[in-house]
């Protein structure tokens, strides 16, 4: 089976992303990838745990003062639903749409970016209303070094999804690119995953006290 | 045989949509700290466990056995990271 081979409906295998050698070794390198930004993230949920609230003075901002619902709440739904439409993708890939699935990049892709607004927003209030600064405090290195790096890996998400649709947008489908689009979906899924945390450990966690 | 809906993970879609919505009752009500912090690290572990089953499906494919224990070794590495830590610097021990 070649991989650049042109497929028809009845020609595609069901799981193109695993029909080839390269797909399935992408597919496992990718969960080792992703099982080493699980211990990666952990370190930083730890530091910001050991850190938390950990202020040089009572003026300085502490997490009940920062955090607000609604902002959050927001940010959350759009990555969950944007965690929905990836797989829709998947879905048209696995059954060769390849417009649709396009389609459904670009919605996942428009819902990263608002959530990514959100958040510079966000940083923006913190920076300008409470003078929550990187440097400010402890706690205000260990929020924006846990917060920024899950939104530096929304950032990279985007470039890659973005990427290989523009990359193949004329190309359509075939065994060498459906495991490059399945990897990708697999990465925009762990952001959500990380993020799930964000919100209940900093965010609703700070909230309660 | 290809599937055109994906049902499942529709399914999956509201059903971490209910939890995210127990996670908030934790500010809406008032709770005590211990129920709060356990109800929301329920609800996030199984918002977690809900993304990798049904919309990552580590269970399907042939290195099944790889990619679990792999995961199960990375999630060990961040418990021991992250309570260890809680342990050390916020916690203390005597």
């Amino acid at each position: 089976m070649q991989a650049d081979e042109r497929f028809t409906d009845a020609t595609w295998p069901a799981s193109p992303e695993k029909a080839t050698l390269e797909g399935k070794n992408k597919y496992l390198g990718f969960w080792l990838f992703l099982g080493g930004e699980t211990v990666l993230f952990a370190s930083l949920f730890a530091t910001y745990l050991a850190l938390k609230d950990k202020v040089p003075n009572g003026d300085a901002a502490l997490a009940k003062d920062l955090f607000e619902l609604p902002l959050t709440f927001v940010a959350t739904m759009l990555l969950l639903t944007s965690s929905l439409t990836s797989v829709y993708a998947m879905y048209h890939m696995k059954n060769n749409h390849f417009k649709q699935m396009q389609a459904w990049l670009v919605i996942t892709v428009a819902l990263g970016f608002a959530f990514l607004g959100l958040e510079i927003y966000e940083f923006n209030h913190y920076v300008h209303e409470f003078h929550h600064t990187f440097t400010s405090s402890a706690f205000g290195s260990a929020f924006y070094t846990l917060v920024g790096f899950h939104g530096a890996h929304v950032a990279f998400g985007l470039v890659w999804i973005i990427s290989l649709m523009v990359r193949n947008a004329r190309r359509g489908l075939n065994l060498y690119n459906a495991p490059k689009f399945y990897v990708a979906s697999l990465y925009w899924h762990f952001i959500d995953v990380v993020w799930v945390f964000i919100f209940t450990v900093v965010y609703l966690m700070g909230m309660v006290g | 045989m290809k599937e055109l809906f994906p049902r499942g993970q529709v399914m999956g879609f509201a059903f971490s949509l209910v939890l995210t919505l127990v996670a908030l009752s934790v500010i809406m009500f008032d709770l005590s700290l211990k129920m709060a912090m356990i109800i929301l690290l329920v609800t996030a572990f199984m918002q977690a466990a809900l993304q990798l089953v049904m919309f990552m499906h580590a269970g399907e494919s042939e290195d099944k056995a790889s990619i679990y224990t792999n995961v199960y070794y990375g999630l060990f590495v961040a418990l021991v990271t992250i309570f260890g830590t809680m342990l050390t610097m916020i916690w203390g021990y005597q």
